[in-house]
């Protein structure tokens, strides 16, 4: 199979979305088994050519010009390097998965499923044409393409106002971004004449227009920060959770935010030009997987602390990146990108499985609520297992995956902290987070799997989901245990910015091994286990001084209200804020522009008038005074006719008189 | 014998007379009478020039002269009895109908 197949990739779950939307109805399952083979027949072509680019040295490239005008030309086309490779297998194989899974899960929907099965083909679609694009511009269509997908699975069941809203804010909060996102690729254009990664990145920039660079590189990492749901634009994740379950799996864990820090990445290039604009990035990074974990911690729906865990993992992502690039501008070697991208894979295997986990749950419970579960283990052996592994997985207990790729991570942050002091910074608060991390997920295995039962025993009789359900977790379970050892294997000599890091098997544990930090994060999680086994199966509850109480209960508070931000951000930012601004652009609309036109318009009438009178007074005036002329005339000379024939008579003699007085002197 | 003069100046008395009563008249008859009056007038002179240059053209049309006025006053007459019956009047005055 030649290379070229990949244009298959994107262009089959096109053609399954189309057939679903024109036949669903009578597709066997509502077109879920079309998109299941599709998802199969794309899954193996995707393992195929990605083993292929990642063996081969080159990357592949094939565009054709889509059309050109002015003084550039805008290509379309198929660019596999190793970085995509990796995204392919990501994104094909957790999809694959997900739609399995979605045959039983989204069984009860009815007629509904053939809309489902479509919208997720077209998501499907546009993500894999993302991540196959070799321009920006086309990377923006299927990024958009992407959003309006979110927009329609999230707002699924839209006849409940929550998941209208939902969908919404999600579509209008990550739109911010996306402007921003426009805005950068615009910049280069007009100054590059190119948006074609190979041809952007082979660039030799001139000093004076390297703010170019550095202006745009920030706009496209404002298009991830609202993709990626980082701070502040991260209000919309959560609420996204008003999806169907696979819907969160799917997009909101496993593939459509890691599209940020997939375009972050390939834009690496682009962004160490910029070594303070790499800086940023790790900041934001950092801070909202601290902020995203603290509001794990307390949340009591299953669905939501996932939601927040996954914008925790994809700070911590960011800040790999950030870190990987700049240590690149200094040290032409960036440990972070490969530890980022490396927990980028880990995280969407482990995040997916946690959330059809989850689904599993909901599926048997009809709730959401941790509070109303409690012992499930004994009921859902499959499940509380699988769930068991992928959260030893996402606490870094090693030797599951999570261990590998936080540790690469954490220890890219701190050895590029003796470069940069704030970064110094940054690895503590991720170290807190690996704390944090721990601790929330147990909590919610604990709360969900082990314990009494919390709910009423008589009414619910919970029970194992169907094999189609139990089989994707399984599957899952494999990767989300196993996925770190491919560090092992050399996933460092594959995906890397710079050079390859080629280091042995065994030089990677001795690295691993012999660093305090290992020890120390390991043994951060371990507390954090232990913590939340405390608390929440051991019900200890510490006595603490009044004080203390006050401080502990205005904290979680704080934490319940999401620290405002969804407050300050939806009603004060795009209520107040924005509506001000509407206000006086309005303003400005009605007083300014309309006037403007209106003056126009009273100056055309003017001169209209002026020219009406001209005609009135003179040109008709001429005419009209000419008739009367003619009128007076006539009427004098009406007088004389008048119709006696002895008048007549009497003209005739006068001409006779005058005739013979003419003649009798002319005679003379 | 009466000289030239003496016809020549009834002929010239006649037809201001002729003319004076065409041209003051409002009945019909008299109208028709004052242009038998100029007609004559005319027909005297044409006789007296003809008697003096003893050229007999004159009489000729002195007699196609009367001729014609005689076919006038038929035709003139017939005018009038129109009118007359149209208007119980022989006042030609009432015939304004080509009045501006």
């Amino acid at each position: 199979m030649p290379l070229e197949a990949a244009w298959l990739i994107p262009l089959l779950p096109l053609a399954a979305s189309l057939l679903i939307t024109v036949l669903g109805r009578k597709l066997p399952e509502g077109g879920g088994w079309v998109a299941v083979g599709t998802g199969a027949i794309v899954l193996g072509i995707s393992l195929f050519i990605a083993v292929q680019t990642l063996m081969s040295e080159e990357s592949f490239r094939q565009s054709f010009t889509w059309f050109s005008a002015g003084g550039f030309e805008l290509q379309i086309g198929l660019y596999l390097d190793k970085l995509a490779a990796l995204m392919l297998i990501v994104v094909s194989s957790i999809s694959f998965l997900i739609l399995v899974y979605s045959t039983a899960y989204m069984h009860s929907e009815g007629p509904r499923r053939p809309r489902y099965y479509a919208e997720i083909m077209l998501f499907l679609s546009s993500m894999l044409g993302l991540v196959l694009a070799d321009n920006y511009l086309q990377v923006y269509i299927f990024w958009e393409l992407v959003g309006l997908c979110s927009f329609l699975l999230i707002g699924f069941w839209f006849e409940r106002p929550t998941a209208a809203a939902a969908a919404i804010k999600a579509f209008l909060t990550t739109r911010v971004g996306d402007l921003f996102f426009l805005i950068g690729l615009l910049l280069l254009l007009v100054h590059f004449k190119t948006l074609g990664f190979e041809e952007l990145f082979a660039l030799k920039i001139a000093p004076d227009q390297l703010w170019v660079i550095a202006l745009a590189g920030l706009c496209i990492f404002g298009g991830a920060v609202g993709k990626s749901a980082q701070f502040p634009l991260h209000i919309w994740l959560p609420d996204a959770m008003e999806g169907p379950t696979t819907v969160s799996a799917l997009i909101h864990a496993a593939t459509m935010v890691k599209a940020g820090v997939y375009l972050v990445a390939r834009s690496m290039p682009l962004l160490v030009q910029a070594p303070e604009n790499l800086l940023i990035v790790a900041t934001i990074g950092g801070f909202t997987a601290f902020l995203a974990a603290t509001m794990a911690l307390i949340n009591n729906d299953i669905k939501r602390v996932l939601a927040y865990s996954t914008i925790s993992q994809l700070g911590y992502m960011f800040l790999g990146l950030g870190v990987g690039g700049f240590t690149y501008a200094f040290a032409h070697e960036a440990a972070g990108y490969t530890a980022s991208l490396f927990h980028l894979m880990n995280h969407a295997f482990f995040k997916a499985l946690l959330f059809l986990g989850a689904g599993s749950v909901i599926h048997s419970m009809h709730t959401n609520d941790l509070r109303q579960m409690g012992g499930l283990r004994k009921f859902m052996p499959i499940t509380s297992l699988t769930m068991l592994l992928a959260s030893l997985a996402i606490a870094g207990v090693p030797p599951f995956s999570g261990f590998w790729s936080k540790d690469e991570l954490l220890a890219a942050v701190f050895a590029a902290a003796e470069h940069e002091p704030w970064l110094f910074v940054l690895g503590v608060l991720a170290l807190a987070v690996a704390f944090m991390t721990a601790f929330y997920m147990f909590r919610l295995w604990f709360l969900a799997f082990a314990g009494k039962p919390r709910y009423e025993q008589h009414h619910h009789r919970p029970h194992e989901s169907p094999v189609l359900m139990t089989v994707p977790l399984m599957l899952l379970a494999v990767p989300a245990a196993l996925s770190g050892m491919t560090l092992l294997l050399g996933f460092a000599d594959l995906i890397y910015h710079g050079k390859p890091h080629h280091l042995s098997a065994l030089e990677v544990l001795k690295h691993i091994f012999t660093s305090p930090l290992t020890y120390l994060s390991t043994g951060l999680a371990s507390v954090g286990i232990g913590l939340a086994y405390a608390i929440y199966l051991r019900d200890w509850s510490i006595v603490l001084p009044k004080p203390l109480t006050q401080i502990k209960n205005g904290v979680h508070k704080l934490l319940e209200q999401k620290y405002y931000l969804d407050r300050l951000l939806v009603e004060w930012l795009a209520g107040r804020v924005t509506l001000g601004l509407a206000w006086l652009v309005e303003r400005f609309d009605s007083l300014i522009v309309d006037g403007a036109v209106n003056l126009a318009a009273k100056l055309a009438a003017l001169y209209g008038g002026v020219m009406d009178l001209f005609d009135r007074v003179f040109v008709d005036g001429v005419v009209n005074g000419f008739a009367q002329l003619l009128r007076i005339f006539g009427q004098s000379l009406r007088r004389t006719v008048t119709g006696l024939v002895s008048d007549y008579a009497s003209w005739v003699v006068a001409g006779i008189v005058i005739l013979m007085i003419f003649y009798v002197t002319r005679g003379a | 014998m009466i000289a030239l003069s003496g016809y020549v100046g009834l002929s010239a008395l006649l037809l201001t007379i002729g003319l004076y009563g065409l041209l003051t008249a409002r009945n019909g008859i008299k109208i028709l009478i004052c242009i038998e009056l100029m007609l004559n007038a005319a027909n005297i002179n044409l006789v007296a020039f003809a008697a003096h240059y003893q050229n007999a053209v004159g009489y000729v049309f002195a007699m196609f002269s009367i001729a014609l006025a005689a076919a006038e006053a038929a035709v003139g007459l017939s005018i009038l009895i129109a009118l007359f019956r149209l208007k119980r009047s022989s006042d030609v005055s009432l015939l304004q109908l080509l009045k501006g």
